[in-house]
């Protein structure tokens, strides 16, 4: 593709804004990040001391928390990734159905994804804490009176709880968008053709929704690994550490602990490591898209 | 068609201007502070950040009074605190440029760190004044730099209608004494112990500074931590420190991890435990909760020699500083309302009876009737001169620690540790730490 001189001002009026607004909130704090990352910088004092890698030795060989904080990261979005694309097709399938309050439902569905994680947190936390704790009072259902924020397993599936009712939502509507794309004449001659629902979904539904799966997927592993402000609000990382996020490892190693260099090395490695994943993602689910 | 075409360039340029010319005058806004001279008077606005959740309203009607004795001051107050990690925050709010003019430091390690952004306040009229407890944590080179908030101690806090139903006499004094006394709630159906271990810093500065407080001189302890001389796992006072906390354990609530602050005030005023570890602050917001409530504080006893362990942990924990990087003209304003605050008669009515706390001037006395019960109780304890440190400013990285002796604890608890790895878990954290 060849721009002629008006062509590339048009591009400049239309991305430039964008373009700067990019520049000075992700990319110079970027580049910013890899500098701190390769100094001992407190984050407070005026004194800025040039460590080199030694910040990255630190972190790979001795850094037992990091270690930990990416394995329950790893475990959290793994889970998390599965059930928020498993229950938010679910919804969609069911919610292109001809039920008379599928609309009323799909904003029900939708608005978890409203509220902020932050606050989300703390009503889940007080739901948890308080909630559960009176409903296995009344009701002694075992599953109530756990102590749910209490130990490291349930924290863990509390976490997961929370954010699953947060996002499927959310992909349940680009779901739904997907599905209502099927061109009708494809399903007819399916069905004329004696075609079972199974197998309709499975040949048909599913493979011409792959574009939306790659766009949920991606969704999905990005939400999942950068988890911060539900972690933040939730459990804290606790109990004893256990459910500390790879992000939240990072603002407390950084802002906690003043070591901001650290930290930013950190967020580094972590960059290429979500980086890597979700490239690797899209390649392969782009692979499958198929058009009708 | 040459001509219309160069429209949307100009456009675009007016647009990237006006951007530009938005992000200078926000700019302009944030670093310079007095806004002109209008009518002589000077405006100026005072960004003030506070840590303190438990005085946040009466301090605002204290700035409210203040703004309306001297027009042209502005305060801009803002509080964070208890769940939220106030640390970070301040420090989230450096990084981002946007300073506030006065706020909070700890001292020691603390003090250290911010160092380069405090204003030196020795030459303040009421600095002379300070009590000589409060002197240490701030001073660095003979120079004060902070205004001390208030004396605090803690313990446990015990309701003293529970130990009246339960037949219980004498306040226990030593760990034996404290056992016994825990057994005799148990019997008479009522839970002992409530424990806030889902807490950070109530168990890693305030139960975790125990151990500190009883060494011999807990400043050489924590050098020769430092220096790498001594260790947590070879010291026998943290040895009988476990045994208290094993105590409480023993004795104490389900789900202990699940208790945070908010849930530990409103259970125990509601008289679900007779004892929980917690501050003189929590006054305010425990009598506001239950009106009734009758309460006293016992000290924290590792042992059982009575004559060393009848002492509660006394200390100031938080000054207010002034930014080196202010603007002149706030400065000058900030430091007449720091002024104000412990000198002027209006400004000392919120500090001895408004805030309910202990003042740590000496020219300002608080009035035992008026601070209530449990600052009664600290008053009396700092009178008889039973008092042990605080320490955990003196921490590497000051609090930092704390949240990995919190951990820590919070795994000892859940049976997750035992004793010697609890120990040597503290042991790495300082380690860790101590090398930044």
């Amino acid at each position: 593709m060849r721009f002629n001189r008006s062509e590339m001002q048009q591009q400049l009026v239309f991305v430039g804004p964008a373009l700067l607004f990019f520049t000075l909130i992700v990319l110079v704090p970027f580049l910013l990040s890899i500098y701190y990352g390769m100094t001992n910088w407190n984050g407070v004092s005026s004194t800025v001391t040039w460590a080199g890698f030694d910040n990255y030795k630190q972190i790979i060989m001795h850094d037992t928390d990091f270690r930990n904080s990416f394995w329950f990261t790893a475990r959290y979005s793994a889970v998390t990734v599965i059930l928020i694309n498993l229950i938010g097709l679910s919804l969609a399938l069911l919610l292109t159905k001809a039920l008379k309050s599928r609309y009323l439902l799909r904003s029900v569905f939708f608005m978890p994804n409203v509220i902020g994680g932050i606050l989300l947190g703390y009503i889940w936390h007080f739901i948890f804490v308080k909630g559960f704790a009176s409903v296995g009072e009344w009701t002694n259902i075992g599953l109530f009176q756990l102590p749910w924020l209490g130990t490291s397993s349930t924290a863990f599936w509390g976490l997961i709880i929370v954010t699953v009712w947060q996002y499927s939502g959310y992909l349940m509507i680009i779901y739904i968008a997907a599905l209502l794309n099927i061109p009708k004449d494809l399903k007819e001659a399916a069905q004329i053709d004696g075609a079972s629902r199974l197998h309709m979904l499975l040949r048909i539904t599913l493979p011409l929704i792959m574009p939306a799966f790659t766009v949920c997927f991606f969704l999905a592993i990005s939400w999942s690994f950068k988890v911060f402000d539900l972690n933040l609000s939730l459990t804290g990382g606790g109990p004893f550490n256990s459910t500390k996020s790879v992000a939240l490892n990072i603002y407390n190693e950084a802002f906690r602990n003043n070591r901001y260099g650290l930290g930013t090395a950190k967020a580094l490695i972590f960059f290429v490591v979500v980086a890597l994943i979700t490239i690797l993602q899209v390649k392969y689910t782009k692979k499958k898209e198929v058009e009708a | 068609m040459r001509r219309s075409k160069r429209y949307p360039i100009l456009i675009g340029i007016m647009l990237l201007i006006t951007v530009l010319l938005a992000a200078c005058g926000q700019n302009n806004a944030a670093t310079g502070e007095s806004g002109g001279t209008e009518g002589g008077e000077k405006k100026v606005t005072i960004r003030y950040l506070s840590f303190e959740v438990e005085i946040a309203e009466q301090l605002s009607r204290m700035f409210k009074e203040y703004e309306a004795l001297n027009p042209g001051v502005t305060i801009m107050f803002e509080t964070i605190g208890s769940g939220a990690d106030s640390a970070s925050a301040l420090r989230a709010k450096f990084n981002s440029g946007n300073e506030p003019d006065i706020f909070q430091n700890g001292g020691y390690s603390e003090l250290d760190l911010w160092i380069d952004h405090l204003e030196d306040l020795s030459d303040e009229p009421w600095a002379k004044n300070v009590v000589e407890m409060a002197r240490e944590p701030i001073t660095r080179d003979g120079k004060l730099y902070g205004q001390p908030l208030k004396v605090e101690g803690y313990g446990f806090i015990y309701n003293k209608d529970l130990f009246k139903k339960a037949g219980i006499t004498k306040v226990p004094e030593t760990l034996a004494e404290l056992e016994e006394v825990a057994n005799q709630l148990q019997n008479a159906g009522i839970t002992p112990f409530l424990n806030p271990y889902g807490e950070w810093w109530i168990i890693g500065n305030h139960l975790a500074n125990i151990p500190f407080a009883y060494q011999e001189d807990p400043n050489s302890f924590i050098k020769g931590l430092n220096e790498g001389t001594k260790s947590f796992a070879s010291n026998e006072v943290f040895n009988q420190w476990l045994d208290l906390v094993d105590l409480t354990l023993k004795y104490g609530n389900k789900n202990p991890l699940q208790v945070d602050y908010n849930t530990q005030l409103t259970e125990f005023a509601t008289g679900k435990a007779a004892m929980t570890q917690q501050g003189n602050w929590a006054s305010i917001p425990l009598l506001k909760a239950n009106p009734d409530l009758n309460i006293g504080f016992l000290p924290m006893p590792i042992n059982n020699d009575a004559a060393s362990m009848n002492k509660l942990p006394i200390g100031v924990p938080n000054y207010w500083v002034l930014n080196k990087k202010s603007d002149p003209e706030v400065k000058k304003a900030a430091k007449a309302l720091l002024n104000w605050m412990v000198s002027n008669e209006e400004g000392q009515h919120y500090l001895m009876s408004e805030f309910k706390q202990i003042p740590a001037i000496e020219t300002v006395r608080g009035d035992k009737e008026v601070l209530g019960q449990l600052a009664g109780d600290v008053m009396r304890y700092m009178d008889e001169g039973k008092t042990i440190s605080w320490n955990w400013f003196k921490f590497p990285a000051a609090e930092a620690t704390s949240h990995y002796f919190a951990d820590a604890l919070q795994a000892y608890s859940a049976g997750k540790m035992t004793r010697e790895e609890l120990l040597a878990a503290f042991q790495n954290a300082w380690k860790n730490l101590n090398n930044s």
